[in-house]
């Protein structure tokens, strides 16, 4: 349920709302506008039966939200979410008028590999860093990724170039050590459903990165989120990545459509993973045209210096030139959307 | 920045620290004692026959540090998230039997 306050409604008003709300033990969500204000209750709505919300001074209407997701729901928040990644040493922003390309490799490999990179994707225009450190890979005999090494070569790549970096999270005891290295935690595909990690991701101060499951659905996308969010962690940005369909000429199915979906059923910023979804470097660059005309609000893309001797993922690679070429068509793209590019205000290497 | 300033300022900075660190111990003096009497609260609901549980006093609370948060210049939302969370822990004690 959400509570629309009139316009200029006093923060005793408010508190009043919220008092009456959180007396019968639901909890309370606060999104402010300049005009409007939302209350949204979180909890059993029947609990609210008895309390005369209507009658409630300052309130203006009161809407039930059948959504089973509350937080991450479009109604919740007055205005979109922009979630600001990074800090001192540079930004990216996801979810506002500018559209941010996150690039780096698969996984992380070497300092040199993954510098060199960096610097590559940077000069290119990204204005964020991937790189794995734990792999989830289908074969335990697959390259699983260098672990801890991987993320504080990140943090020292981060330095050296000021892109922020983000990183996946397989594993609840993972989670404070990723979070001391990167700028934002990314949920796998694999582990779009591990509630444990979603709850305890919760509890962290780093944006989260929630890819979709390979057969989840965009409703089961969203409760993903909602866990993360009903934990305390606002911060959260979607990321479609390609559904598992009967096609088997890609990797995957990119849903563009899920794109749009989720814009108008959240509130919540939403990127795309042209290289999981093709799972081939040939088709990222269109890939990632059509998510950016579909409203993507970023990209999220594999980069390797040699995709030919890459340790994973070396088939939906782009190498340099190609990602280059990308990036200059982009901005066609964007702007065609009524969007552009993200330009990264950080001061340039200090390395 | 001229070395004399920055040194000045490295050692402002470790100044701030240490209180900071002297502040976050009394928050956790205070928080201990909050619990005791929380504990205690418990008890004495258990003996009048009460629920543990009383989102009305809760609610009240809430508001009342949100209030204050609010005259104090604080951020209300991120005080409100705390106080929760204070809450919170407060009720796990009193619920917690000897």
């Amino acid at each position: 349920m959400i509570i629309i306050t009139r316009p200029h409604v006093t923060d005793a008003e408010i508190d009043h709302i919220r008092e009456r709300i959180e007396a019968v033990g639901m909890r309370t969500h606060l999104s402010r506008g300049e005009v409007r204000t939302i209350i949204g209750c979180i909890g059993d709505e029947s609990l609210l039966a008895e309390v005369p919300l209507r009658s409630l001074p300052g309130v203006e209407s009161v809407t039930p939200v059948l959504k089973p997701y509350k937080l991450a729901s479009r109604e919740f928040a007055v205005d979109r979410t922009i979630v600001r990644v990074g800090g001192r040493d540079g930004q990216a922003t996801f979810g506002g008028r500018s559209i941010a390309v996150i690039a780096g490799p698969c996984s992380v490999e070497s300092r040199e590999m993954l510098l060199d990179t960096a610097h590559f994707v940077r000069d290119a225009g990204a204005t964020m860093l991937r790189g794995g450190a734990f792999k989830p890979r289908t074969s335990p005999y697959a390259f699983q990724g260098l672990g801890a090494k991987a993320l504080e070569l990140l943090a020292e790549t981060r330095a050296a170039t000021g892109l922020p970096v983000v990183t996946e999270v397989m594993d609840t005891r993972q989670v404070d050590l990723v979070a001391e290295h990167a700028d934002m935690l990314q949920v796998g595909a694999r582990n779009m459903q591990n509630f444990a990690l979603l709850a305890e991701l919760g509890h962290v101060q780093r944006p989260i990165l929630l890819k979709r499951g390979l057969s989840a659905t965009i409703k089961e996308l969203l409760m993903a989120a909602e866990y993360i969010m009903a934990n305390g962690n606002h911060d959260v940005v979607l990321c479609e990545r390609g559904i598992r369909t009967y096609e088997t000429a890609t990797r995957n199915t990119l849903d563009i459509a899920a794109i749009p979906v989720l814009k108008r059923e959240s509130h919540l910023p939403v990127i795309v993973d042209p290289s999981h979804a093709g799972g081939d470097a040939d088709l990222v660059a269109p890939l990632a045209f059509a998510a950016i005309a579909a409203g993507a609000d970023g990209l999220i893309v594999e980069v390797h210096p040699n995709p030919e001797c890459a340790l994973s993922d070396g088939d939906q690679s782009l190498a340099p030139p190609a990602f280059t070429q990308m990036m200059a068509q982009l901005g066609a793209f964007a702007r065609a959307a009524g969007r552009e590019l993200e330009v990264t205000g950080a001061p340039r290497a200090v390395a | 920045m001229s070395d004399p300033a920055k040194a000045e300022a490295l050692t402002q900075l470790a100044q701030c620290r240490d209180e900071i660190e002297r502040i976050d111990n009394q928050i956790v003096t205070l928080l201990s004692q909050r619990l005791a009497l929380g504990k205690r609260t418990g008890e004495l609901k258990r003996a009048a026959g009460l629920p543990i549980l009383d989102p009305t006093r809760e609610a009240a609370v809430i508001r009342r540090v949100t209030e204050r948060a609010r005259d104090a210049g604080l951020p209300s939302e991120a005080a409100r998230e705390v106080f929760w969370q204070i809450v919170g822990m407060s009720r796990r004690a009193q619920e917690a039997k000897e």
